[in-house]
């Protein structure tokens, strides 16, 4: 975690450098202001990282850890299957394509939606 | 861990093809052969308008096609190649192989896996419906440049689905990308510290940090331009106060990046073949890896080296810049060449297609540079002298690699290995047709025929060069043809190879071809970034240790 935190760490300095010296010496507000979201960007995932996974347990990180160390309780059999992530992206398509073409094809789209997303909180509780 | 069901190693599949298992799986080995198959599918689609495009400049005052059809086959062209096949070509494979590399049984979120592959493959789709409509496919080109974009003639109903199905491939990288980054950092099995991961999946983080701070401009720029469009916004429109060049900072913001987006992962494939061709251990692993977060933060700020000519953008700031990236790139090339020198090399298919990337992409790399300087791209900007360094870098580049991933991969995606012969004619075929398709285009742009005209005039050296240049994209027609017949003869053949059929040293190599379902029935100890040679070789392990 160390080297990943460095790296979006050294990324944020990278990139507030290079907004500062081009925002200096072009004066352009466009591009000062992506790379300045840019710098914000890197320096929230750093913080993410500082905050949330600061009592994270990375197996991969201990450098002299074998499999059987890092054995935990059995957490069961888990599905490698899922209808949901197929019929989200066709809801998200019919939307889509309903916003040039037609209104009904958006109604479909968002009431397909809807119900996906109460079926994937529903099946996560 | 999850454990299904165990199966012996090396045991060889027997499964009924069942499609509703494939539609529905969130298994991130199926999910990156779905996106491999899809993104080669692409790739026929682009190469068939490819063939369609170079038969129309094969002779001067052609009429085979006309020009709005021709506006629309390079729009579909760049936008299926860029966003449909080589870039996700990379997201397949890392799909299939990041988990394996790293020793874990999954992606991190595997149903938002499957769901970037359906947004993706969905988003293509849409891009292409374009055709069925009235005024046809979207015809402002891939960088739906304003104002001509804006204008609600440019393309119809066409240009408007090419938006949203662009915005929809947009998001899926971005979620894809989500997952890659938390994978690496969280999933890695024990032992297999951050300094030990293989190089391809260093690149594919360097590769997923960029496009999370890129490809939400492209995201925001394609919002914009469907409100302009649809909505009486004027972002990007003069009569309306709007700055058609604010469309450009955000487009190329993305664009450039993008760019990279698409050889890192493929500077990840060479730095995986490359050694175990050479029977060496990879030269300056770390540094190949600084290298690869160079040229990432390097390239976040060299977008408007594509603006030079705009007269609105600091020409001096972007080409310094864009100059600097030569440098990491050069160490790249060092450690590859540094690797083979003094290895004992084998010619396989797999090296072949390595070697041949060198090749090219060091000719588009150079003439990169060339473009980096304001002066020299005052005069080729537009022409085909841009053309020929685009395709040098993405072809004769990414291509390549492309070719070298499935050959070298092939058996662990499939458990068959492809035909060597066959694979040989691939490879020469594609590699004379792609120098006599690309090549004679520098001369073109330096002779002044400008990119993206549908026909020229029969007067100098452009109907020669012209002529030359489609030729040669027959050839790499055939060698694709090959290719497709080497697939479906090492289907029907159906020899089964062993685990590591290539002696190779990464993880993905420990286990069977193609692997169980949870991946690792077994995991070696990991000690250095070659656990599979340090396996193989107990003796020599002590001194590989990182």
């Amino acid at each position: 975690m160390k080297i990943g935190l460095r790296l979006f760490l050294s990324s944020a300095a990278f990139s507030l450098v290079i907004a500062l010296v081009y925002g200096f010496t072009t004066h352009d507000p466009t591009g000062t202001v992506l790379l300045g979201v840019m710098t914000f960007a890197m320096t929230f995932a750093a913080w993410y990282m500082i905050v949330a996974e600061r009592e994270a347990d990375i197996w991969g990180d201990a450098a002299g850890a074998t499999m059987r160390e890092a054995a935990g309780e059995s957490i069961g059999i888990y599905t490698t299957r899922s209808v949901l992530p197929i019929c989200l992206a066709v809801s998200v398509a019919l939307i889509a394509v309903g916003l040039i073409v037609s209104a009904t094809l958006i109604a479909i789209g968002i009431t397909a939606l809807l119900v996906l997303l109460g079926l994937l909180i529903s099946g996560s509780r | 861990m999850s454990v299904l069901r165990a199966e012996p190693e090396g045991a060889e599949p027997r499964e009924r093809f069942d499609a509703l298992s494939w539609l529905t799986t969130t298994d991130h080995k199926r999910i990156g052969i779905l996106y491999v198959c899809t993104s080669l599918f692409y790739l026929c689609v682009a190469g068939g308008i490819a063939i369609l495009i170079r038969t129309q400049l094969s002779r001067p005052e052609n009429t085979f096609v006309g020009a709005h059809a021709y506006n629309q086959l390079f729009t579909l062209h760049g936008t299926a190649m860029i966003f449909l096949m080589v870039t996700p070509f990379a997201f397949g494979l890392a799909n299939f192989l990041i988990p394996l590399q790293i020793g874990a049984p999954d992606m991190a979120f595997p149903r938002l896996n499957a769901l970037s592959f359906w947004l993706f493959l969905c988003g293509g789709l849409v891009v292409f419906s374009g055709v069925l409509t009235s005024g046809g496919a979207a015809a402002a080109g891939w960088t739906a440049y304003a104002p001509l974009s804006v204008l609600r003639v440019a393309g119809g109903s066409g240009q408007d689905l090419w938006i949203v199905g662009v915005l929809m491939v947009s998001i899926a990288t971005i979620l894809t990308s989500i997952n890659f980054i938390t994978t690496v950092f969280i999933y890695r099995a024990p032992g297999m510290t951050m300094w030990r991961i293989p190089i391809f999946t260093w690149e594919m983080v360097a590769t997923s940090l960029l496009v999370l701070v890129a490809f939400p401009s492209l995201t925001a720029d394609l919002a914009m331009l469907l409100i302009d469009r649809h909505l009486g916004g004027h972002f990007f429109d003069p009569a309306g106060g709007g700055n058609p060049i604010l469309y450009q900072h955000l487009f190329w913001f993305f664009g450039h990046p993008e760019v990279y987006v698409m050889i890192l992962p493929y500077f990840g494939v060479i730095s995986e073949i490359v050694p175990v061709f050479s029977r060496k251990p990879i030269f300056g692993y770390t540094g190949l890896v600084l290298a690869a977060f160079a040229i990432a933060g390097l390239s976040m700020g060299v977008w408007a080296h594509h603006m030079f000519t705009t007269g609105a953008v600091s020409n001096p700031f972007f080409s310094a810049v864009s100059f600097l990236i030569a440098v990491p790139t050069g160490i790249k090339f060092f450690n590859w060449i540094g690797t083979m020198w003094g290895g004992s090399i084998s010619f396989e298919t797999p090296m072949l297609f390595s070697i041949g990337f060198l090749i090219n992409f060091l000719i588009g790399g150079i003439t990169g540079v060339m473009l980096a300087s304001p002066p020299i791209d005052f005069d080729a900007h537009d022409s085909y002298f841009v053309v020929a360094h685009m395709h040098y870098v993405l072809g004769g580049g990414s291509l390549f690699a492309i070719f070298a991933a499935m050959f070298f991969w092939w058996p662990k995606m499939f458990g068959v290995k492809l035909d060597e012969v066959l694979g040989r004619w691939t490879f020469w075929l594609m590699l004379v047709g792609f120098n006599v398709t690309f090549f004679p285009m520098h001369l073109l742009g330096l002779a002044g025929m400008p990119r993206r005209v549908f026909t020229y005039p029969d007067a100098g050296p452009l109907p020669l060069l012209n002529a030359i240049s489609s030729s040669g994209s027959y050839l790499m027609l055939v060698a694709i043809v090959i290719f497709a017949i080497n697939v479906v003869v090492t289907a029907r053949r159906r020899v089964p190879v062993p685990a590591d059929p290539w002696r190779a040293n990464s993880l993905e190599w420990a286990t069977s071809s193609p692997p169980p379902e949870y991946n690792f029935l077994k995991i070696p100890p990991i000690r250095s970034e070659r656990p599979v040679f340090d396996a193989r070789h107990p003796e020599l392990a002590a001194e590989t240790a990182r």
